[in-house]
Order: C-alpha cells, then sequence, then structure tokens
C-alpha cells in the first residue's frame, strides 16, 4: 500500500475503514507511477505514455480458460450507441464513462451502483461521428470529462457531484469533447473536437481544481498561443513562428488540425504529445505547401504550452488521414545503446518509430497489407507520394463530369482509428488494431449546399477482402516484422491491453471479448458480450485477484458509413454494459 | 477533424416536439406519417428552412422572416392550415440535409421531420444521382416546385474599385467569401490559383461585408440574393454590384424548389399547384420584389412558357 501522511496514525482496521470509504485522493505521484501500480488505474492509457501494459501475471495463457465473470453494468436509460470508454479504479471504485456524455462510480467488487451523473445535453445536438465518450481523469478529490457540448465537467469523485463545469468551445460552431483529459504536473491537458469548417485545434491546460485556464497553444500555423497569469492573458509565440510559410492566402485562419484524440505524456523528456486532424478545406489543391501542423505528431511543453518539435505524417493531406492516433513513448536497444523512442500507427497506413527526444525519424513501415496513395518513406519520414494516381483529382477540373475515381488504401478511416494500440514490454511488439479497406473517391459533377451549387466528391469505403476487414496485428517496432496476426470479419474498433501473462485483449464488434498469446497470436479465450465491443479492457488487482473490465456496446464511427461496410455490421445490436471478469485465486495456483 | 467525406451530422436548432412523446424504443421507422390529409386535419405544416440565412430564412424576435418563409406562409394558407417554421442546420451536402429532415430522420432524432422542405436545387441530373452500387440516391424525395432561378454575384467597393470587367481584378485586390462554398473553391482554384492568395474566407456573406466596409475586403461573392440583402443594409456606403461573369465555373446558374417524402406524394401535387400558380401569376416575382431581391424565373419554365422577358 502507498505511503499516507496519515498513515501511521491508524490502526490496521482503521486504515481498512478508510479504504473502504474510498476516501483517498489522486496525487501526481499516482498518476506518474500508474503503469507499475496494479492495484489501481488513474490514467487513461494505464499510465501516462499510453502503453497500455499490466505487469501483472497472476492472469496469464496458462489459466486464462479460467477468466470469469464476476458482474456486468447496466448503463441503463433508452441511450445506448458506441461504448468507447475506458474504466478507472481507484480504492475499489470503477470510473466509467458512456456514450452522450454520462459518468458512473461502481463498486468495483459487486457492481452495484454508487453514482450516476448525466450531463444536461442542449435539446438536439447532433454531434458528427456519434455520441461516444472515451473516459475521465482522476485528481484530487475529482473525476473529470468532458461533454458532447464542448464542455468540462469535473465532479467529486465519492459523491458524484459537480464541483466545476466550464464550457470550453461552441457546441453550435459544431465542437465537442470526447477524449479522456490528461493530467500532468498538476495540470488538466485537454485538447477539443471540431466537427466543422473553420475550427481551430487547440491544445489547452487548465487547473484541475477550477477549470481555469493556464495555457493555450493552437495547432495550425500563425495562430497566437497564450500564457494565463494572475487572470491576464499573455502572448506566448505564434505556433510555426508567423502564418503563411505552409498555407496559401488566409487559409490558415480556418486551418483545422483538431486535437480530438487527446494525447500521452513522456515523464523522461517532459513531454505531451498531440495527435492534429486534417486540415481544411477537404480539397488539396485549393492548398499548396504542408499546411502545420495539421496531419502532424506535436510534442509541447506541459509547463507553458510551447512547441518542442513537429512530426508531419501526411503533409497537403488530400485523404482524409488525421494524424490524432496516439503516440506511445518506449525505450528499446540498439546495438547495446538505449534509445527514446516513440511510435505511433497512423490513419495513412504507415507505422513510424520517432525519437522522442526531438522528433526526428528512426524508421517507419507500412502495418497494413496495402498502401497505395504513397509508395513509400523519405529517410526523414516524410511520404514518397503516388504521383500518378494516388491523389483524388481537383473537382475544380472536373468540368462538369464525373471525375475519375481514385481508389486509395487505406480508406479514410484509417490502418488505424481511435481505437489505442498496446506496447509489450516483455515482448517488445507492438499489438494493433487495424483495418484493411479502401475508399473510391470521385469528383461529383453535381452537388449542391446549403441551396447553392458546390464541388463535392462522393466516395465508399469498400472491405480489401471477402472475408475480414480487421486484423489484430503483432508488430516489431525495430524491424517493421509482423509477428503475427488474426483476422477478424467485422472492422476492429476496440482497444488493446498487453499483460505480463503473456497475453494480449481486445474485442470486436460480433460481441467477443478475446484474449491472444502474446507471442503466437494464438486465440486463447474468448466471451461473448451480447453487442459490440469497441471498448478499451483494463486490469487491476483487488483482494488478491487478478480482475479485467471492458465496456461494451457497439456504436462509433463505423455504422454510421453505408455501402459495403455497412453491409458486414448492420446486424450488431447496440448495448450499454461494463462487463468485469476475474480469475478466481484458487486458479492462480495452475500457474 | 472531418473534411466532405464524412459524415458530419450538423446541430439542429430546439423544436418544440411537434410530434407528442418520442417513443421509448428503436424501430425501422419513427417517421411520423404526414400524408396530406393528415397534414390538413392537424391543422399545421412543417416547413424546412435553412436556419440564420438571410434573405432566404432567418428568425427576428421569434418570428420567420425572409422570402422562403414567406413562400411556407403562402403555401400552408394554399392548404387551409397553419404555417411552422422547422429549422435546419446545414450538413455538409443536399443529399445529408434531405436524408436528415425529410426521409430518414438524423440518426440522434429520428421522429423529428419536415413536411416539406425549401431552398432545394430542382436539378434532373441530382434527383436521379446514384451511388456506386447503382442504387438511387434520392428514391425517397419528389423535387416538386421550381420557384427561383439562383446565380453567384459579385458586388465591390466603388472607392476602391472603378467596376469588375472579369475578375481578374481579383488578382490585384482581396475578395471576401463564405468558407466552403463553391465561391471559395472557384476563386481559389481558376486561373491555376492565380486568385489564391487574394481570397479572405468567412463564416457567411454578411461578415464579407462588414470586413468589405472594413476595407479588408475590396468585393465579395456569394449568391445574388446574399448579395443583393447585404447591398440594401449597406445602402449609401458605395458598395455596387459587378456585371462580370465567371469563366469556368461549374454552375453559374440553379434553378430551386421544394422537397416532400416520397410516400406523401398527394402534399407534392398540392404544393406544386400551389407554386405553380404563384410563377405564373406572377406572384412569385411580387414576393421576392417585397423583399427587395431581383426575380428571376426557374430555367424549368423556358420550355412550357417560352424565354423568360428580362433577366434582371
Amino acid at each position: 500500500m502507498r505511503s499516507n501522511p496519515f498513515g501511521k496514525q491508524f490502526t490496521a482496521s482503521a486504515l481498512a475503514l478508510a479504504v473502504s470509504l474510498g476516501a483517498h485522493a489522486v496525487t501526481d505521484e499516482d498518476i506518474m507511477n500508474d503503469h507499475n501500480t496494479v492495484d489501481q488505474i488513474v490514467t487513461y492509457g494505464m499510465g501516462v505514455q499510453g502503453q497500455r501494459f499490466s505487469p501483472m501475471d497472476a492472469l496469464n495463457t496458462e489459466n486464462i480458460q479460467y477468466l470469469q465473470p464476476a458482474w456486468a453494468f447496466s448503463f441503463g436509460g433508452e441511450k445506448q450507441r458506441g461504448q468507447e470508454s475506458q474504466p478507472m479504479i481507484k480504492d475499489g471504485v470503477m470510473y466509467v464513462t458512456a456514450s452522450y456524455s454520462r459518468a458512473y462510480a461502481v463498486d468495483a467488487r459487486t457492481g452495484e451502483e454508487i453514482w450516476q451523473y448525466d450531463a444536461r445535453l442542449p435539446d438536439g445536438i447532433m454531434p458528427c461521428c456519434d455520441v461516444v465518450n472515451r473516459g475521465g481523469a482522476l485528481y484530487g478529490d475529482l473525476f473529470i470529462f468532458g461533454t458532447l457540448d464542448a464542455k468540462l465537467v469535473a465532479l467529486n469523485k465519492d459523491t458524484g457531484k459537480p464541483v466545476w463545469i466550464k464550457t470550453v468551445a461552441d457546441y453550435q460552431a459544431g465542437y465537442s469533447m470526447t477524449a479522456a483529459p490528461l493530467i500532468v504536473k498538476g495540470k488538466l491537458i485537454t485538447g477539443v473536437s471540431g466537427g466543422e469548417f473553420g475550427i481551430v485545434g487547440t491544445v489547452e491546460a487548465r487547473d484541475p481544481n477550477t477549470g481555469d485556464l493556464l495555457w493555450t497553444r493552437p495547432t495550425v500555423e500563425g495562430h497566437m498561443g497564450y500564457v494565463y497569469e494572475d487572470g491576464e492573458k499573455i502572448e506566448n509565440g505564434i505556433s510555426g513562428g508567423e502564418a503563411g510559410k505552409t498555407w496559401p492566402g488566409d487559409m490558415w485562419k480556418t486551418g483545422g488540425a483538431a486535437t480530438w484524440l487527446g494525447g500521452t505524456y513522456d515523464p523522461d523528456t517532459d513531454s505531451l504529445f498531440f495527435g492534429t486532424g486534417n486540415p481544411a478545406p477537404w480539397n488539396s489543391h485549393l492548398r499548396p505547401g504542408d499546411n502545420l501542423f495539421s496531419a502532424s505528431r506535436l510534442a509541447i511543453d506541459p509547463e507553458d504550452g510551447s512547441i518542442k518539435w513537429h512530426f508531419q505524417t501526411t503533409p497537403n493531406d488530400g485523404w482524409d488521414y488525421d494524424g490524432v492516433n496516439e503516440l506511445i513513448s518506449f525505450d528499446y536497444e540498439d546495438n547495446g545503446k538505449a534509445v527514446k523512442a516513440a511510435a505511433t500507427a497512423d490513419r495513412n497506413g504507415f507505422f513510424y518509430v520517432l525519437n522522442r527526444e526531438n522528433g526526428d525519424f528512426i524508421r517507419g513501415f507500412p502495418f497494413v497489407d496495402k498502401i497505395t496513395w504513397a509508395t513509400g518513406l523519405n529517410e526523414d519520414g516524410s511520404p514518397i507520394y503516388n504521383t500518378e494516381n494516388g491523389r483524388p483529382g481537383n473537382p475544380a477540373d472536373a468540368d462538369g463530369e464525373k471525375g475519375e475515381t481514385v481508389v486509395a488504401f487505406p480508406a479514410f478511416l484509417g490502418g488505424k482509428n481511435w481505437m489505442p494500440m498496446a506496447y509489450s514490454q516483455d515482448t517488445g511488439l507492438f499489438y494493433i488494431p487495424s483495418n484493411e479497406w479502401s475508399m473510391d473517391i470521385w469528383n461529383e459533377p453535381v452537388s449542391y449546399k446549403k441551396g447553392a451549387a458546390y464541388l463535392g466528391a462522393g466516395f465508399t469505403i469498400k472491405p480489401a477482402n471477402d472475408d475480414f476487414i480487421g486484423v489484430l496485428r503483432a508488430v516489431d517496432p525495430k524491424t517493421g516484422e509482423e509477428v503475427w496476426r488474426y483476422n477478424n470479419p467485422a472492422p476492429l474498433w476496440g482497444g488493446v491491453m498487453a499483460t505480463a501473462g503473456n497475453l494480449v485483449f481486445t474485442g470486436t464488434p460480433e460481441g467477443y471479448f478475446k484474449a491472444f498469446d502474446a507471442k503466437t497470436g494464438e486465440e486463447l479465450y474468448k466471451f461473448m458480450t451480447g453487442t459490440g465491443v469497441v471498448g478499451t479492457p483494463v486490469t487491476w488487482e483487488m483482494d488478491g485477484e487478478q480482475y479485467v473490465a471492458i465496456s461494451t456496446g457497439w456504436g462509433g464511427a463505423v455504422p454510421l458509413w453505408g455501402g459495403e461496410v455497412a453491409r458486414v455490421v448492420k446486424d450488431f445490436n447496440q448495448g450499454g454494459t461494463v462487463w468485469t471478469f476475474k480469475l478466481p485465486s484458487d486458479r492462480v495456483a495452475s500457474h | 477533424m472531418k473534411s466532405v467525406y464524412r459524415f458530419g451530422w450538423s446541430l439542429v436548432v430546439t423544436l418544440m416536439c411537434v410530434f407528442g412523446p418520442v417513443q421509448a424504443q428503436e424501430s425501422r421507422s419513427l417517421i411520423p406519417d404526414r400524408t396530406l390529409d393528415i397534414v390538413q386535419d392537424s391543422g399545421f405544416l412543417n416547413v424546412g428552412m435553412y436556419q440564420d440565412f438571410p434573405p432566404y430564412s432567418y428568425e427576428v424576435d421569434g418570428e420567420a422572416k425572409g422570402v422562403d418563409a414567406d413562400l411556407g406562409r403562402r403555401i400552408a394558407e394554399g392548404l387551409g392550415v397553419e404555417f411552422r417554421p422547422y429549422w435546419i442546420i446545414p450538413d455538409e451536402n443536399l443529399g445529408d440535409d434531405l436524408r436528415n429532415h425529410i426521409w430518414k430522420g438524423h440518426y440522434l432524432a429520428k421522429t423529428r421531420i419536415a413536411d416539406i422542405m425549401t431552398r432545394v436545387p430542382y436539378d434532373s441530373t441530382f434527383k436521379y444521382m446514384r451511388d456506386s452500387t447503382g442504387e438511387m440516391i434520392n428514391e425517397q424525395v419528389v423535387f416538386v416546385g421550381p420557384y427561383q432561378q439562383e446565380r453567384w454575384q459579385i458586388a465591390f467597393d466603388e472607392d476602391r474599385l472603378d467596376g469588375v470587367d472579369t475578375i481578374a481584378v481579383f488578382q490585384y485586390h482581396p475578395i471576401g467569401v463564405e468558407v466552403d462554398t463553391l465561391p471559395a473553391t472557384y476563386l481559389t482554384s481558376a486561373f491555376g490559383g492565380r486568385l489564391r492568395d487574394q481570397v479572405q474566407h468567412y463564416s457567411n456573406v454578411g461578415a464579407a461585408f462588414e470586413a468589405m466596409a472594413q476595407r479588408e475586403v475590396a468585393g465579395v461573392m456569394g449568391m445574388r440574393a446574399e448579395i443583393e440583402h447585404q447591398l440594401e443594409s449597406y445602402a449609401g456606403k458605395g458598395f455596387a454590384k459587378a456585371g462580370n461573369g465567371f469563366p469556368g465555373i461549374t454552375k453559374q446558374v440553379w434553378d430551386v424548389g421544394l422537397a416532400v417524402r416520397h410516400t406523401h406524394r398527394a402534399l407534392s401535387y398540392a404544393v406544386e399547384a400551389i407554386v405553380d400558380r404563384m410563377v405564373r401569376s406572377g406572384e412569385m416575382a411580387a414576393l421576392f420584389a417585397n423583399h427587395g431581391l431581383s426575380y428571376s424565373r426557374p430555367g424549368y419554365y423556358d420550355a412550357i412558357l417560352g424565354p423568360e422577358e428580362s433577366g434582371e
């Protein structure tokens, strides 16, 4: 048990009572040690670096078949849709969010509800891309999460009562918050989702106790960042130095680059890592240039929001390859030399290994079976574009005819989308939930928008293979080798977790919660949850037993698309349940 | 985080739930059946109009204003029912709006639907468009009652420009447009992008006019009715309509009509009859004139009534 200042004054029984009352505050130390702590989960990512690796091995390849459901908790209500949340655990209480900006505290031993908080969403709110929430942050006595109407809500974690609520952005302008906030060195760090043209992405730091702004950092070149001191807003440098270096005209003013998936933190280099979305407008021919910092990873100083370095995965993006996917810090040895690296599996189908001290490109390789928009990567990690037929045409050249169809692998939903991958410190492999699909894009000869003639593009997503779309892959970041793969009929849309028990967990839209041998990929366990799984699993120890939990409930962006992918998933039922499993203590012996 | 490739579900304004209690269970069709008989029995007509879209449809002190709102009133009157505005926040394209508000309902608000929708381009190519699998995209919608022909138009600051003989002048002078519109695409791509650096993007045509008043831009491009509406607000400021053409633009004029759900054909016929009478009798032109707007008859009528006498 962690030391606490009053610990010595309590008797053993008083301590037990305190624990059962759930009265412990979450400290910065708790958060920084989360990856090594087995009795609680106080970060999104099971550690600020986001490795999603548990050092626990009580549950392992030898006894996984004895994993059994302990309890199931329903989010209730008429509202279901996609459940993409990662649960958190503190003092025997599970904190979990659900669709439609709901939050719950549940007794982690029994599944009994302690409190529920339903954000009051404006009537008629219609956010882009489903009504998901991916999780919250714990700090002090607070549980903090973002809402679909772009507010941050801080609840007392023991009572569920609101302590403060701050409007981050205007939902009517298309802003939303679905990512889990990040706590770093006493600061609450968030990005923002934006569904409409005219937005500019930002990363913001707030005081977690009050919600007051500490700094803001726009993610498009030309916009001023600010720090706030004693309520005063002080200029802190323009992102990228000045406007107009990589954008034509005034397009930087509405450049996009939304930071909608949140970020990770690396204590070794004291850097926040945030990814950014695609640039606006969608037609890349109108904005020649790299369009920084769209489709990039940014390393940001948590003290004042300054950008330390950036790495752009898709310059002048023309395929809607958001660069938001998580950048996970990890260390490895190269000829006896320790390398401080970070890796990301991008929408664009390439896996990138970067030097996390300076953003230098170390290596990159495709992690999907086929990429057509680029033929490879240059020495600096920039793409070698397929200039023949890789980029969708300029609709302005369409001349009233349906333009030539460009087939692009991967589809804009990405070789990998939002769903977090995991890194095993034991195997040294990344476990990537990925999908094999392409998109056809063509210039639409007749298109209208808001009562006016318009120039649009039509698209459709197609599975790359007849019998599977999803692929869970084990990839060696040092060689690019695919060590094993598991093919799944429906697209994979849930997160992954690895453990020291040589196990890899994830869920499928078909409804199975599955475990695989981390070294061989052999499927060792499956449990039908009754609805599609698009959540992210966690594991922890309680009363000497190892528990595993995952939110279930089919939804997210996949069912919103038509075409051939919709046919694969149309019969999956919605739901809204946290399933919690445990390995009974008498089964550990079989190890 | 999105582009035109995505279904970007836009936000729709709060509306009183006019269809009674929301059903608890999801099923395939929650869309209220609003046939002509039911509309007339109910005593009201939900008229779909884009929100905050002057001079077509907008709200002032809780009252629906604009030329489309007035057209909706005339149609409701013709059906003998009360006019009820149904506000629409535009999604990424017309197909999305028709799906969300006419034939399917938005996936988060499936019971909310408009009886008719105004300002819907009337274009047989669009009507019969097919998706990649060969399915007709808009077969759930009937397009009726073309009531106006709309076109692109530039206004300019006479203090800064002698005139706009051709758009080439905007190689040297800044011009304002609404973001993500055909003028934005056209001006940033035409002539190999030679105007691109002069194009300034604003959230709407009104904001672009404000910028022209602040001398940020020398011209504004938008739809003719929008431009005329702003010119009236800025009367006496030295802003004028330009007479230039738009070489190479994909579509310079288009007809605008109404959309009705395909299962409500009797309603569509009744609406069509009212609108047709208004166009032929000159009432439609008068309605636009009341708003200080030029009127062009839909090209649809050229084949029926012969060429229109004067464009402006």
